[in-house]
C-alpha cells in the first residue's frame, strides 16, 4: 500500500508503465484480437492534450533518411540523443527539481535510476536547507550530496549531469559555493556535468516562493531564515514560506552574469514560472549567458501549494511556450509530462527537452528499482514512433507545423 | 578578486613543508622581515596621511560576499550563525561614521576552490592592508594605493638589504618598478589586448587568472586595470553613472607574473541602490540587516581598497608563491597547521 498520489496526472497509466515498460504503450495485450480501437471523441485535459500531431503525406525528411540508410527507415532509426543546457543526453528528458518533502523520499532510488539512464537531474532549492547538505536526517529526507553521489555511482561516461537549484533565501546558506568546491562533485565538474539552476519560480505557484509544511521543532530551527505561519491549531499545520525573490530585467541579467563569472565551470540554468512576460525573461536569460531556460507551465506539479493557485494562476504551458522564441537556444519545458506524446508536442512547441516531476515520483513509488527506467522505455518508444510518423528522425526536427489545434 | 578559470582536472597542490623546516628556512625569515618593513612603510604613510588604524571584527552575522566560489566559514555564535570575515568591506564603510580616513591590517579567511591551490597566489587565510577614505573618488583611492605601495617598497628596500640579498632580489629592480607613476588601463583595453595576443578572454567578466599572469609578465611596472564590468564584483562597488554597466573600481597588477595585488573601488552608499545591487548579485538583503540599517541612516560616500599583504610580499621578495611569505600557510584543500 503506498500513500503517494498525484492528482491531475493519469496516475494509473504512469504506474502501469513503471511496472510494464514499453508494453504499456499499447492497449492491454489480452484485448488483442478481441477488440478494435479508435480515438476518444474529445480528450479531457489541457490545451496540450487537445493538440494533435499531424504527419504530412509527403516526407522529404524520410527520403533523406532513406538515402542515408540505403533502406526504408523505421521508427527505431529515430535518434533521440541531444545536447541540452551544456549536457549530452540519450533522451530529450531531464528530471525536474524534486524538493525536500516526504513524497520525495524515493529520491535516492530516483537519483540512481536517472544516473543509470544518463538523463540530467535537478536538485530542488530546499533540499540543502531542509534536509542537509551532506547527509539527510532520516530515510525519507536525503541530503543534497547523497543524491548527487547516488546519481554519480550509476552514471555512464559522457552523458547526463546534475543541476543544483538555489533561490533567494538559500543564498544565505550558499548552496552553490558549497557544492562548487566540494570534492564530491569534482568528477562532474571536470567533465562539464555540473550545473546550477537559478529558480525564479515554478508553474504550480507563480509569484510565490517555496512552501513546505513543517513541525514545531523544525519551525523553531528555521525561524531566523524563513517566514513561518501557523495555519491552524496543532503542530502539523506550520507553513514555511520562502520569499520568491525580487527580479527586474537588470537584476535577473546580473545574477546570471554573476553565476557565469563565479562558477565558470558549471552550466547555468534558470527556471521560470509561466508569467505573462515569460518570453522577455527567457530572452534576457539567454542573452546574459544562461545555457538553458526551463519553463514550468501552470500544469506543473509541486509538493505543496494553495489549491487556488493550482486552478487560477499562471499561463498554461502551451501558451507559455508560444511566448518564448528559443532561436536555437535550449528551452526546457515541464508540466504534467508523463508520456512520449506530450513530450513530442512540447518539442514541436520549441522545447529541446522535457522535465519529468510527478510522473517520476509515481514511477519510483511503484517500483523504486526500475520504475523510472520502465516509464522512460515507454516514453522513448512513443517518442520514436511519433517523431518518425512525422517524417523526422531526430528529436530536434519537430516544429509547430507538426501540430494541429482544434478550432475553439 | 579575479576569476577562477577552467583549470585542468586535479591540479597539483604544493606540498607544504613542516613548520620545523619552513620557519628555520633563511628565506622564510628574510621574507617575514621584508613583510614587516612593508607593513611599517604602509602604516607610516597612512598615518602621515591622516588615517586612523582600526581593528575590525573577526566574526560577524555577515561578511563580504564578493568572493563567490569560495566558501565562507560559519561560526556558531550562541545559536546564531556567524561568519569569519572574508574581507572587512562592510565594517570599513561603517567605520567612516567615526573617522574620515581609516585603515586596518586585517586577517581574512576564504575557503577558496581547491583549484586555487596551484595558482601560487591564493591563500585560504591571508592578510590585507585595508584602506577606506570618505568623500573621495576612485582616482584618489588609486593615488593613495600607488603611494602606499611606493612607500612600502621603498621602506623594505632601505631597511632589508641583507634580507633581499638572501632572497636574491635586486633592490634596484624594485626601485625602478616604483619610480614612475603607475599606468591606468581600462578593462576593455586589457581585454582587447589579450584578444589581439591570441588569448580568448571574455569581455563581460573578470580577467582570467592565466590572462592576468600573462599581462603581469609583460608589464614593466605595476599598473591599474580600471572599470570592471558589472556582474563581476560585489554589490558595494559603485556603478559608473556616466557608463552604466561599468563599475568605478580597479585592480592593481604587479609586474613579473605576480598578478593582482589589490582590488578597490568607489563605493555604493545609497540605501536603495545597495538593496538593488544586492539582488543583482544574488544576495538576500535580509542577511545584511545591520549594514543596511546603517546605510539607510546614511554612510558617507567613500573609496578604498585592500592590498593582499602576502601577495605584495611575494612580489617584493621575488618568491615563487604567496604561501612562502607566511609563517603558517593555509592553501585550499591542503591540511596544514
Amino acid at each position: 500500500m503506498t500513500p503517494l498520489t498525484a492528482p491531475g496526472l493519469p496516475e494509473d497509466a504512469v504506474r502501469a508503465r513503471a511496472r510494464e515498460g514499453a508494453a504499456a504503450v499499447f492497449p492491454p495485450l489480452d484485448s488483442y484480437g478481441t477488440a478494435v480501437f479508435g480515438a476518444s471523441p474529445a480528450p479531457d485535459g489541457d490545451e496540450i492534450d487537445a493538440l494533435r500531431l499531424v504527419p504530412p503525406v509527403f516526407m522529404p525528411g524520410r527520403l533523406a533518411r532513406l538515402i542515408d540508410l540505403g533502406r526504408e527507415p523505421l521508427y527505431s532509426d529515430v535518434l533521440l540523443d541531444t545536447d541540452l543546457g551544456g549536457f549530452t543526453v540519450p533522451l530529450p528528458v531531464y528530471l525536474s527539481a524534486l524538493g525536500s518533502t516526504r513524497v520525495a523520499g524515493t529520491s535516492l532510488a530516483l537519483s540512481r535510476q536517472a544516473g543509470r539512464l544518463g538523463i540530467p537531474m535537478v536538485i530542488g532549492e530546499n533540499v540543502a536547507p531542509m534536509n542537509g547538505f551532506r547527509a539527510g536526517g532520516d530515510d525519507h529526507r536525503k541530503g543534497l550530496l547523497e543524491r548527487i553521489q547516488a546519481y554519480c555511482e550509476e552514471l555512464p561516461d559522457g552523458v547526463g549531469g546534475v543541476c543544483v537549484q538555489q533561490s533567494t533565501e538559500d543564498a544565505d546558506s550558499e548552496v552553490w559555493n558549497h557544492v562548487y568546491s566540494d570534492p564530491a562533485v569534482t568528477g562532474l565538474l571536470t567533465s562539464g556535468r555540473l550545473g546550477f539552476e537559478l529558480k525564479v519560480g515554478q508553474g504550480a505557484k507563480p509569484g510565490l516562493g517555496g512552501l513546505t509544511m513543517i513541525s514545531e521543532a523544525v519551525a523553531s530551527d528555521l525561524a531566523g531564515q524563513y517566514a513561518v505561519e501557523r495555519l491552524g491549531p496543532g503542530s502539523s499545520s506550520i507553513l514555511r514560506c520562502a520569499s520568491p525573490g525580487t527580479f527586474t530585467d537588470e537584476i535577473f541579467r546580473r545574477q546570471i552574469q554573476l553565476m557565469r563569472n563565479n562558477y565558470p565551470r558549471a552550466r547555468c540554468w534558470v527556471k521560470l514560472f509561466p508569467g505573462r512576460d515569460v518570453g522577455h525573461a527567457a530572452a534576457v536569460a539567454w542573452d546574459a549567458g544562461a545555457h538553458a531556460v526551463a519553463v514550468d507551465g501552470a500544469e506543473g506539479g509541486t509538493g505543496w501549494a494553495p489549491t487556488g493557485f493550482l486552478g487560477h494562476v499562471g499561463l498554461p504551458l502551451a501558451e507559455a511556450l508560444r511566448r518564448v522564441d528559443p532561436a536555437g537556444r535550449t528551452l526546457l519545458a515541464s508540466g504534467r509530462v508523463w508520456d512520449g506524446m506530450r513530450a513530442v508536442k512540447l518539442l514541436a512547441l520549441g522545447a529541446r527537452a522535457v522535465g519529468l516531476g510527478r510522473a517520476a515520483l509515481i514511477a519510483a513509488d511503484e517500483d523504486p528499482e526500475h520504475g523510472l527506467e520502465r516509464l522512460l522505455d515507454a516514453m522513448a518508444l512513443e517518442l520514436r514512433m511519433a517523431i518518425s510518423a512525422l517524417g523526422r528522425y531526430t528529436a530536434r526536427e519537430t516544429g509547430p507545423e507538426d501540430l494541429w489545434e482544434p478550432r475553439s | 578578486m579575479t576569476l577562477q578559470m577552467d583549470l585542468p582536472p586535479a591540479p597539483e597542490a604544493p606540498v607544504l613543508p613542516s613548520p620545523l623546516e619552513h620557519l628555520r628556512d633563511p628565506r622564510t625569515r628574510a621574507a617575514l622581515r621584508v613583510q614587516q618593513a612593508l607593513v611599517s612603510g604602509a602604516r607610516a604613510f597612512l598615518r602621515s596621511d591622516g588615517a586612523v588604524e582600526m581593528a575590525h571584527p573577526v566574526i560577524g552575522p555577515v561578511t563580504d560576499p564578493g568572493s563567490r566560489g569560495a566558501k565562507q566559514v560559519d561560526v556558531d555564535y550562541y545559536g546564531h550563525r556567524y561568519k569569519l570575515m572574508t574581507s572587512a568591506i562592510l565594517y570599513k564603510q561603517a567605520s567612516l561614521l567615526a573617522f574620515d580616513r581609516i585603515f586596518l591590517i586585517a586577517p581574512n579567511v576564504r575557503l577558496e576552490p581547491v583549484e586555487t591551490s596551484s595558482t601560487q597566489r591564493h591563500l585560504a587565510e591571508f592578510r590585507q592592508i585595508d584602506v577606506e577614505y570618505a568623500g573621495v573618488t576612485r582616482d584618489v583611492a588609486m593615488d593613495v594605493a600607488e603611494e602606499l605601495v611606493r612607500r612600502a617598497v621603498t621602506t623594505a628596500v632601505e631597511e632589508c638589504g641583507a634580507d633581499l640579498a638572501v632572497l636574491g632580489r635586486d633592490p634596484d629592480t624594485l626601485r625602478r618598478h616604483v619610480a614612475r607613476p603607475f599606468a591606468r588601463v581600462p578593462h576593455g583595453e586589457v581585454v582587447d589586448g589579450l584578444r589581439r595576443d591570441g588569448y580568448p578572454q571574455a569581455a563581460g567578466t573578470e580577467i582570467e587568472w592565466e590572462a592576468e599572469e600573462r599581462i603581469s609578465r609583460q608589464a614593466d611596472a605595476p599598473f591599474f586595470i580600471v572599470g570592471y564590468p558589472k556582474g563581476s564584483r560585489g554589490f558595494y562597488d559603485k556603478e559608473s553613472p556616466a557608463t552604466p554597466g561599468t563599475l568605478l573600481n580597479f585592480d592593481l597588477i604587479a609586474p613579473e607574473g605576480c598578478g593582482e595585488l589589490c582590488s578597490g573601488s568607489e563605493r555604493e552608499y545609497d540605501y536603495a541602490a545597495l538593496v538593488t545591487r544586492m539582488r543583482e548579485t544574488g544576495e538576500n538583503p535580509s542577511k545584511y540587516a545591520w549594514y543596511l540599517d546603517v546605510a539607510r541612516h546614511g554612510i558617507p560616500s567613500s573609496a578604498g581598497f585592500g592590498i593582499g599583504l602576502e601577495r605584495l610580499t611575494r612580489w617584493v621578495t621575488g618568491l615563487d608563491s604567496a604561501w612562502r611569505t607566511t609563517a603558517f600557510p593555509k592553501i585550499a584543500g591542503v591540511v596544514s597547521p
